[in-house]
């Protein structure tokens, strides 16, 4: 009942190859972590980030005076911002849905500053009250030319500037935010937030 | 055996050496200290929505019980029209400060208040963030004894004062506008930009029906960027319009119009004699005869 030795062998082989096929059926791993832990894995621009901007902006837009004063000169009324653009203009992928969505809602849940659909969000609401016109009762009928104005505009950018050299590479990320005035174009707060990743990509490390 | 010992140690070195030489020409190492690394939390945005959240609640109910107390105290001292005004959001003469504060539903932080003897003169705290009331954006509201005589709009064309009870009415508004327009058409005209300040004196013109000497611009305008047929007409009108003045004024309003009455119906015998000329054939028009026929200098405008 022996057996010759390449046959050995290769019983040996297969059944080590069985083993890390199953270990490597079970190498997925989930769990859920808190969202505001700082988590970098490749470099680039995540979720971290997106919150670190929008709270520098939410700390600067309400540390300005713009909406004090807007509500001061119209007895207690707080100004009405539309969103417009915030361009990213990076090579990477930057969601600037996430920090600006970030920045809507605080400026809606603080009370001081009034919010109105953008131009993408209001073309749904518009046609929804168009039909109302034709469909609905007269009792539930929404009204229309009653939207409110926005006083200000907020827009904004992301820029980039990215230095590497062998296994080290640094990304520089200026994230800029401005409401302007519709009326008179004057930009009446000017946010800023800067942050400076540095990247090692070591060979070999723990 | 000696020898291998001897060779490998020097190797060695020239390696070292060769390595520190080679560490010398590459990039700096980044020593700076991280300020966040994996592990750390991000402060909560809740925290900081809350903080901004009760600072606006209580500026903005200091703000609300100013204003309110501001409306009271208008609204118990006011009678007839002035309280209509009040309502309505509109500055009028004749109101006390806290009534033209409650017109603009606005309470005292929104305002400078400088007081010489019985003048007293309102101007918005922050310039750009003007108080707005029923008429516009409130740029000055000025007091005598305590009651306006005298209210500043800042309008596309400027600012516009409201001092008399005409004012106040929408043809004195119009009248107003037009006055602004035909300023800014003459600003136009005597920069060389004869297309703006032609369509300033137009759009004066729509406000102002009744006004011969801005027909008269309006026709030179025309008439100095060689549209005869439209100079044509609007020379017409204006003599036209004199006629009809005249007739209220009595020829004497039109003398100081003598020299553009001259004027215009010297033009619309030139222009009529050439029109044929240009109806027939509009580029037969010869050079010299552009020259006999050249319009009015501007500055006669």
């Amino acid at each position: 009942m022996t057996y010759p030795m390449t046959v050995v062998l290769r019983r040996a082989a297969l059944l080590g190859l069985a083993a890390v096929a199953l270990s490597a059926c079970n190498n997925k791993r989930v769990s859920r972590v808190d969202p505001g832990s700082v988590t970098d894995l490749s470099g680039r621009w995540n979720d971290v980030d997106s919150k670190l901007v929008a709270n520098a902006l939410i700390d600067q837009s309400f540390g300005g005076q713009w909406s004090g004063q807007y509500a001061s000169a119209h007895g207690g009324t707080p100004p009405t911002v539309i969103i417009g653009a915030f361009r990213n203009r990076t090579m990477e992928h930057v969601p600037i849905g996430t920090f600006v969505k970030d920045l809507e809602r605080a400026y809606v849940n603080s009370g001081r500053v009034r919010l109105v659909a953008s131009r993408d969000e209001r073309s749904e609401v518009r046609d929804e009250r168009e039909d109302q016109q034709t469909n609905a009762s007269a009792e539930t009928r929404t009204r229309i030319a009653k939207e409110s104005g926005a006083n200000y505009m907020l827009q904004g950018d992301v820029q980039a500037i990215e230095d590497a050299e062998g296994r080290e590479k640094i990304v520089f990320y200026q994230i800029d935010a401005f409401l302007v005035d519709i009326e008179s174009n004057q930009k009446v707060w000017i946010g800023q937030h800067k942050i400076k990743k540095y990247i090692d990509r070591r060979r070999i490390g723990w | 055996m000696m020898i291998t010992m001897k060779a490998s140690v020097q190797v060695s070195v020239l390696f070292g050496a060769g390595m520190l030489l080679a560490a010398c020409n590459g990039p700096r190492r980044i020593r700076e200290r991280p300020i966040m690394t994996n592990g750390d939390r991000t402060a909560s945005q809740d925290r900081i929505i809350a903080g901004a959240a009760a600072e606006g609640f209580s500026d903005n109910a200091m703000l609300t019980q100013a204003r309110d107390s501001i409306y009271a105290k208008a609204v118990a001292t006011c009678r007839g029209t002035i309280c209509a005004s009040v309502v309505k959001g509109e500055i009028s003469l004749g109101m006390t400060p806290a009534q033209a504060m409650a017109s603009t539903r606005t309470a005292p932080a929104a305002w400078t208040v400088r007081e010489s003897g019985a003048a007293t003169v309102m101007v918005p705290r922050v310039l750009g963030n003007s108080p707005r009331d029923a008429t516009g954006e409130v740029v000055m509201v000025q007091f005598d004894d305590d009651r306006v005589n005298a209210v500043s709009y800042r309008e596309t064309q400027g600012i516009r004062v409201v001092s008399s009870a005409s004012d106040t009415t929408t043809d004195g508004r119009a009248t107003a506008m037009a006055d602004a327009l035909i300023r800014e058409g003459d600003q136009f005209n005597a920069a060389g930009d004869r297309a703006r300040a032609l369509d300033r004196y137009d759009r004066a013109l729509a406000l102002k029906r009744a006004d011969a000497m801005l027909e008269y611009k309006v026709a030179t305008m025309l008439d100095l960027q060689l549209r005869p047929v439209e100079a044509q007409i609007r020379y017409k009108r204006f003599l036209q319009s004199l006629e009809i003045e005249q007739i209220r004024a009595r020829g004497d309003a039109n003398a100081q119009l003598a020299d553009a009455i001259a004027r215009a119906q010297q033009r619309l015998i030139i222009l009529e004699r050439q029109a044929p000329v240009q109806s027939t054939s509009p580029t037969s028009v010869r050079p010299q005869e552009r020259t006999t026929t050249a319009p009015p200098d501007s500055g006669t405008t």
